[in-house]
């Protein structure tokens, strides 16, 4: 093999899900009638913020050699407490501040400390007590959810005061006669998480040194590098992202429900291994989790204009994002061969 | 310290004195299967039959399923064993639950069908709107809705559904589309929000205005998916009343969207009255009596009890909400519990 070919080779590899991701666009675009619109591509941008979001604050702790199963459940104790303070009808108190646009640095300060706060007992108890990550944030998807349910008795808050759902109306990008093409500021937002986390991955060495903790975290521990306390973070960062995620999730929907962000999680992974980050730790890098992130939204959104019947969305669903899962493995054993 | 002591023991003994009168007043203790706890119709039918059948003399304790199948089932099983005085079953999937209500009637377990109607086995009684009829009541509207808009019954309709797993919302397409299906002209596209989770229901409403921008009227099978619907219209930069909305269950979610000009119709489940209407006949139930079919008063409202095959059933209509009669408080929407003492029908 020539060293271009290679190359090229090893250029695709490293950006297969971006390809995978305009290949699936093309498809749908040809094949899926109302598909190919400047609107549908608008939407499957502002549908990907929540979940984009969400999957960034897993891929960190994931890349780091653990898990975090609690981050739908963070999300939706986030939406609930804004939900509650900041909504002015169902079980919202309507909490009004002076002036008005206070309410968006509060909320999303909250919702930072509500999932934050979460995070830490996460890592606390993974770090110091060295309990099994799998259980801790399990029984922690659990208990957060039932915190929702109690907290809400089961009921809605909707009417998110104007000031925090600007965020969800206000829309940028380009608008011209015949063509419009603006995204919400929440999908900025998202937008804007990936390339600081990204930044912060790659360039920082908070971010080189979790990956080295998740390829081999002896090996850190004996660098000299402060593990535990990295890890705490890298629980703390998915917590308070989380929390972000579940701000963002109150601002589309204009309120919280008990069962709010229900089958993010499954959602997140799927995202986060599509966008090749490994399981085991220590591999992965946040663009290509955006790229996953649009990947089953773009799914999402073609089979919301399929017109499939509603008992069979389901299983398309699971075997499209299936099938972008076998080719992420697929380019793990061709760049196995290369190597 | 003595006399300390002897205090505290007199005390325990007044408040025991007083409790073991409630506790004699008490029938028994009838136990409650509910689905789930994430929806407001669940959450308010369990303070609304813990009242009523307080005031017939019943303790209510409620198990929460969850929305898991083997989760009620579990339960079904252990509560039997408890040998209680009644079982509300409100089934989280209809058929799943016909040995456990099998086993519980041969235990001598009167079990009554809450909301979600079992026909595939006798029951001591069934409470319910009929998930089918709220659908028939849905089309009906929607065929005013669509009418006053467009002349004729014609026109494109987005029916946004629960989870595609819950028979309650498939009878409810299924009552809907039935009676939908005499006109022709209307284009029904019909969508499920995975999970009954409201921001699924803000995307399928956000991508079909795009591929559909002609949509006339959006149902949705819960009050709390028309909020998120209505968060994605007003992202759309739609205003109240320029696209037609209905939905079912008739939660306070809904209500508050109708005063707000966004619903235009919310189809209502008689939730004080399918509650009431188990408290007044469950002196009846647990007494294994016969229950004469006919109509009964249930807090103002007509139900008509038939017999069935899977035993004595009680029908209560569903009602149509509208900004007209929105504030009603017989709408368990507003919250109003009746202030009437519910009496044990004789």
């Amino acid at each position: 093999m020539s060293p271009q070919t290679r190359r090229l080779l090893e250029f695709v590899l490293d950006n297969l899900v971006w390809f995978m991701l305009l290949a699936v666009l093309t498809v749908f675009s040809l094949f899926v009638p109302n598909y190919f619109q400047p609107g549908i591509f608008a939407n499957i941008i502002e549908a990907s913020s929540v979940l984009g979001v969400m999957s960034i604050g897993l891929a960190l702790v994931i890349i780091a050699g653990h898990m975090d199963l609690s981050v739908e459940s963070v999300a939706a104790l986030s939406a609930m407490t804004i939900g509650v303070l900041f909504c002015s009808a169902g079980i919202g108190i309507g909490l009004k501040l002076q002036p008005e646009w206070l309410a968006v640095p509060v909320s999303l300060f909250l919702s930072l400390a509500v999932g934050g706060a979460i995070g830490l007992l996460n890592g606390f108890l993974i770090v110091r007590w060295r309990v099994n990550a799998f259980i801790v944030t399990l029984a922690s998807y659990i208990w957060v959810r039932g915190i929702v349910l109690a907290v809400s008795g089961g009921r809605s808050a909707q009417d998110l005061a104007p000031a925090i759902r600007w965020f969800g109306i206000q829309r940028l990008g380009i608008d011209v006669p015949g063509f419009n093409f603006t995204v919400p500021l929440t999908a900025w937002l998202a937008v804007l998480c990936f390339v600081v986390f990204s930044f912060i991955m790659t360039k920082t060495p908070f971010g080189r040194h979790l990956i080295m903790i998740g390829g081999n975290e002896v090996a850190t521990f004996r660098a000299g590098i402060k593990v535990n306390k990295l890890l705490i973070i890298a629980f703390v960062l998915a917590g308070a992202i989380a929390g972000l995620a579940g701000w963002l999730l109150a601002i589309r929907t204009s309120g919280a429900t008990a069962n709010l962000g229900t089958g993010l999680l499954f959602n997140a992974f799927a995202a986060v291994v599509i966008g090749g980050v490994s399981l085991k730790g220590g591999v992965g890098a946040l663009p290509g989790v955006y790229a996953g992130v649009l990947l089953l939204s773009a799914i999402n959104t073609a089979i919301n204009l399929m017109g499939l019947p509603a008992t069979s969305t389901q299983v398309i669903h699971g075997l499209l994002v299936l099938a972008a899962v076998l080719l992420d493995t697929f380019k793990q054993t061709l760049r196995q061969r290369l190597a | 310290m003595r006399k300390l002591l002897l205090s505290i023991l007199c005390v325990m003994a007044a408040a025991l004195a007083l409790l073991t009168p409630a506790l004699a007043q008490s029938k028994g203790k009838v136990y409650y299967l509910v689905p789930t706890l994430l929806d407001e119709f669940q959450t308010g039918s369990v303070s609304a039959l813990e009242t009523f059948l307080k005031q017939v003399g019943y303790e209510l304790v409620t198990l929460n399923a969850d929305n898991k199948t083997d989760t009620q089932q579990s339960q079904m099983n252990d509560v039997i064993a408890l040998k209680p005085a009644a079982i509300i079953l409100a089934a989280v999937d209809f058929n799943a639950l016909k040995p456990g209500i099998e086993s519980a009637m041969a235990a001598g377990i009167p079990v009554v069908e809450f909301d979600r109607q079992i026909t595939s086995t006798p029951s001591s009684f069934t409470s319910v709107a009929g998930t089918i009829e709220i659908g028939h009541i849905a089309a009906e509207q929607a065929q005013k809705l669509l009418t006053a808009k467009n002349g004729s019954v014609k026109g494109k309709v987005l029916q946004i559904l629960g989870d595609p797993g819950d028979p309650y919302t498939l009878d409810i397409q299924k009552g809907f589309e039935e009676k939908m299906a005499a006109f022709p002209d209307v284009k029904i596209i019909s969508l499920p929000a995975m999970q009954w989770e409201a921001s699924n229901a803000g995307t399928i409403a956000a991508d079909q205005l795009v591929a559909n921008p002609d949509i006339d009227l959006i149902f949705s099978h819960a009050a709390h998916l028309s909020v998120a619907v209505v968060a994605a219209l007003e992202a759309a930069g739609k205003k109240p009343g320029d696209i037609m909305l209905m939905s079912s269950n008739g939660a306070p979610v809904g209500l508050d969207l109708i005063r707000k000009g966004w619903l235009n119709v919310e189809v209502e489940q008689p939730l004080y009255a399918q509650a009431a209407a188990v408290a007044a006949f469950m002196d009846k139930i647990v007494a294994k009596a016969e229950i004469k079919p006919g109509e009964y008063d249930i807090i103002g409202l007509k139900g008509v009890v038939t017999t069935e095959t899977w035993g004595p059933n009680i029908k209560l209509p569903g009602a149509a909400i509208d900004k007209s009669n929105v504030d009603d408080p017989k709408f368990w929407g507003n919250l109003k519990p009746p202030t009437d003492t519910v009496k044990s029908i004789e």
